[in-house]
């Protein structure tokens, strides 16, 4: 019997008065993987976390940890990183580790212990001891990441985990997270930052207005983009008639070259010997290198568009009763 | 109930660890203590006051002499022995000190006859003087502190000057001050006694027949009836009887007290766990229930080791002390003490103790857990510290009549059942009252802990605020419909 799924979601619905955040949400967390879950702010990431988590009860749906309902028991072997950070003030960085170790159910010399070589780690040593509101925000933040680690959980959810972090220490959560991986743990993370999806995730779960748009792997959500050569040419030449009667239907002119879309089945040799055989007078030839942030955008402005489809529909369908 | 204790704990040693925890500890003693004095310091302080009488003769000087001598009659009483004087008995002392008074000699040669000789009996406060003047002009600069009148104790400025006419002519107190007003009471008093006098000897009633009447006048035995079970301790009234009333409204001022100083770092963690964002950390670590056990455990942990703290201190000066203590005074303390130990009394104050602080604890943890800040809080326990004052009124009313029927009936509302059972207690109200506030206090308890949980939830899980409280209350307003 293969062991349960870290986090499954089934058709999931939360409303709060006649807002709803998140509408028919399915997805499935496998063991060991790293899920990066993308969408814009509003988008409904964090209720779908919170539900995920138990924190909030669905109107509709199931939600299911590790093959079972969310609770204190199934919540043990996870780690949790909220979006909005806190911690108390007046604790030491240590004794906050340890707290929260030993409510998932490490003993207090083990939960000690574990606190000391995870501050050491992260270069926070000096300051285990120094009270939280004496740290900057910066290490306020490694603290509160740390605290959700310490139990060495098998499951990671990290709620935009990398907000308010800078540069150097971005780098460092991501060197956290490929070391958490490979220690065993399954980690999702919610983000609006695109760069470190693309770096660390097998798959990516993109959201929009409460509805998921995108459950996929990387590649597939490149796919899903579609594929395109970028053709300078030179003398204002009309590429678009030339390339149309090619076979080459959707083509888009941005600024000094144009934006050629391959049709299924043709490739970018098509593309450029097309161009060619045309008589183009070509000055670059590239083929696009297809970024998450597009594939996000793209997704994204289809869901609004979709939603301003149904709203209208909606808006109609009352004209017509009325 | 491993997380219970790790809240508990996490929150107790938060708490103990502030510098306002040690100020209350420290403080808290020492202000009780300087409140408890300050009526004594405040008799001890009074400077002793000088007044004369302007009449012909000296009646009304002699008798008003008399009656204010009655007050250090009364006190040197209870200075040479505490236990009799408060229980009404008799006693060897102060038969022999009331034997030397009645045969005219003065208060301090009358307790050196019974033996308390070692008593310290504070000056007269008031000392009469002859009048400086006669008439109301040439008195009037010695009451302005103008000129000065002679005394045992050097010059001093003289307090009051009773202008005594003959016949029936209105009698005049002078005095620059206006809010002292004890010796005006005894003049009044004086005159009340001298107007009794004259009037039953125009009525051909000796002044000795009127000793007579009042030496005759038969004793007053206070005694109280008691079941059979009981019948062994006998039926007079002794501090034994009243030292449960004396403790009862002790018990209710403490629990008063820990609510209204206490119940506040509920309130205070509360707001800082919302207003740092920790709580969907907690709620993923802790079930909701569990961590409101915690934290209602850890204040009452605070609580109890301020009030054990006070326990062995006060233990300790009880100790340091005994020694210099008369017999009396630790017998008094003692059975003070054995009242209070008893289950009848304590069994139903620890249970109004613990229940009222659970309701009321709760209450102020769901308050927490809507504001963002202090000053939103405030908006929120105006109402209810309005309420608190109530109980406090009530312990008033008990100390004058505990079987007054506002008490009972003030009792079976929940939010004031704590107190007033604890008050009403002493009185032995019916078993069946006793266990139905009971059983009304723990339903109540439950119902609040229950509502308290359902707001918190939404405080910390939804974000709820202090506006939210205010859109619900429109709900109830006519004409106006709530978010």
């Amino acid at each position: 019997m293969s062991a349960p799924m870290p986090l499954e979601m089934d058709a999931v619905t939360k409303r709060f008065g006649f807002f709803t955040a998140v509408r028919d949400l399915s997805l499935t967390v496998p063991q060991g993987s790293i899920v990066g879950f993308l969408g814009p702010n509003g988008a409904g990431k964090s209720t779908s976390l919170r539900m995920a988590l138990g924190v909030l009860s669905p109107d509709v749906g199931d939600v299911r940890l590790f093959g079972g309902p969310p609770n204190i028991e199934t919540l043990r072997q996870v780690g949790f990183l909220p979006e909005e950070r806190g911690l108390y003030k007046k604790m030491s960085p240590r004794a906050i580790i340890s707290y929260f170790a030993r409510l998932k159910g490490m003993s207090a010399s083990d939960s000690r212990k574990r606190a000391d070589r995870m501050l050491e780690q992260m270069g926070l040593g000096e300051f285990a001891r120094s009270r939280v509101s004496k740290l900057s925000k910066g290490m306020s933040q490694k603290v509160q990441i740390l605290a959700s680690l310490a139990h060495q959980p098998d499951f990671l959810i990290l709620d935009e985990p990398f907000s308010g972090l800078d540069p150097v220490n971005q780098q460092g959560l991501e060197d956290l997270i490929i070391e958490e991986h490979k220690r065993g743990a399954t980690i999702l993370f919610s983000t609006h930052v695109m760069e470190h999806a693309e770096r660390l995730c097998d798959s990516i779960v993109m959201m929009a207005r409460g509805r998921k748009v995108f459950d996929g792997t990387l590649n597939e959500a490149f796919g899903a983009l579609g594929r395109a050569v970028l053709i300078g040419v030179s003398d204002g030449f009309d590429l678009d008639a030339a390339m149309s009667a090619k076979g080459f239907g959707s083509n888009e002119l941005h600024g000094d070259h144009w934006r050629v879309s391959l049709p299924p089945g043709r490739d970018a040799q098509d593309a450029l010997r097309a161009a060619i055989d045309s008589g183009a007078p070509i000055t670059s030839f590239r083929p696009e290198e297809a970024r998450l942030r597009d594939v996000f955008v793209s997704l994204v402005s289809d869901a609004e568009a979709e939603d301003l489809r149904q709203s209208l529909a909606a808006d109609t369908a009352k004209e017509e009763a009325a | 109930m491993r997380s219970i204790y790790l809240v508990a704990r996490r929150d107790y040693l938060g708490y103990v660890q502030a510098w306002g925890f040690w100020l209350g500890l420290l403080l808290t003693p020492i202000l009780m203590g300087v409140g408890m004095m300050a009526p004594t310091w405040a008799a001890a302080s009074q400077p002793t006051r000088y007044y004369t009488v302007i009449e012909n003769g000296t009646t009304f000087a002699d008798a008003l002499r008399s009656e204010i001598n009655q007050d250090r009659v009364s006190e040197a009483r209870l200075l040479l022995d505490p236990m009799a004087s408060m229980n009404d008995e008799e006693s060897e002392k102060l038969a022999t000190f009331d034997e030397a008074i009645d045969n005219g000699a003065s208060v301090e040669d009358a307790l050196d006859a019974a033996g308390g000789s070692q008593v310290q009996l504070p000056q007269s406060d008031f000392i009469f003087v002859d009048p400086p003047a006669t008439t109301e002009e040439g008195i009037q600069p010695y009451l302005l502190g103008e000129r000065q009148i002679q005394s045992e104790n050097g010059p001093q400025t003289l307090f009051a000057a009773i202008f005594v006419p003959d016949g029936d002519g209105e009698i005049e107190y002078w005095s620059e001050n206006i809010t002292a007003q004890s010796l005006l009471s005894k003049v009044r008093a004086t005159e009340r006694t001298l107007t009794e006098r004259r009037v039953f000897e125009e009525a051909g009633v000796s002044p000795r027949i009127l000793q007579e009447a009042d030496d005759r006048a038969r004793e007053i035995a206070e005694k109280r009836a008691r079941p059979p079970s009981a019948a062994e301790t006998g039926s007079a009234v002794t501090l034994a009887d009243r030292a449960p009333f004396f403790a009862a409204v002790l018990l209710a001022f403490l629990l008063w007290f820990l609510i209204f100083s206490v119940v506040n770092y509920l309130l205070m963690g509360t707001i800082e766990e919302r207003s740092n964002k920790i709580f969907d950390s907690l709620l993923t670590s802790v079930r909701l229930p569990h961590m409101l056990a915690g934290k209602l455990l850890a204040v009452l942990a605070v609580a109890l080791t301020l009030m054990g703290v006070w326990a062995i201190g006060a233990a300790i000066v009880a100790n340091m002390f005994s020694g210099a203590m008369p017999a009396d005074a630790r017998e008094m303390m003692f059975t003070v003490v054995a009242a209070v130990a008893k289950p009848g009394l304590i069994i139903p104050a620890v249970l109004s103790f613990v229940l009222g602080y659970l309701m009321y604890g709760a209450v102020f943890l769901a308050l927490g857990s809507l504001c963002d800040t202090i000053q939103e809080a405030q908006t929120l326990m105006t109402p209810l510290i309005v309420m608190l004052m109530v109980p406090m009124f009530m312990i008033v009313v008990a100390i004058s009549d505990a079987e007054s029927p506002i008490l009972s009936v003030m009792s079976w509302i929940p939010f004031f059942t704590p107190f007033l059972l604890i008050l009403r207690v002493p009185a032995q109200p019916p078993l069946w009252e006793v266990i139905g506030l009971l059983v009304m206090m723990v339903a109540a308890t439950l119902l609040v802990l229950w509502l308290a949980s359902r707001v918190y939830r939404a405080g910390a899980v939804h974000g709820a605020g202090v506006g939210d409280v205010g859109k619900w209350f429109t709900k109830f307003v006519p004409g106006k419909k709530g978010a």
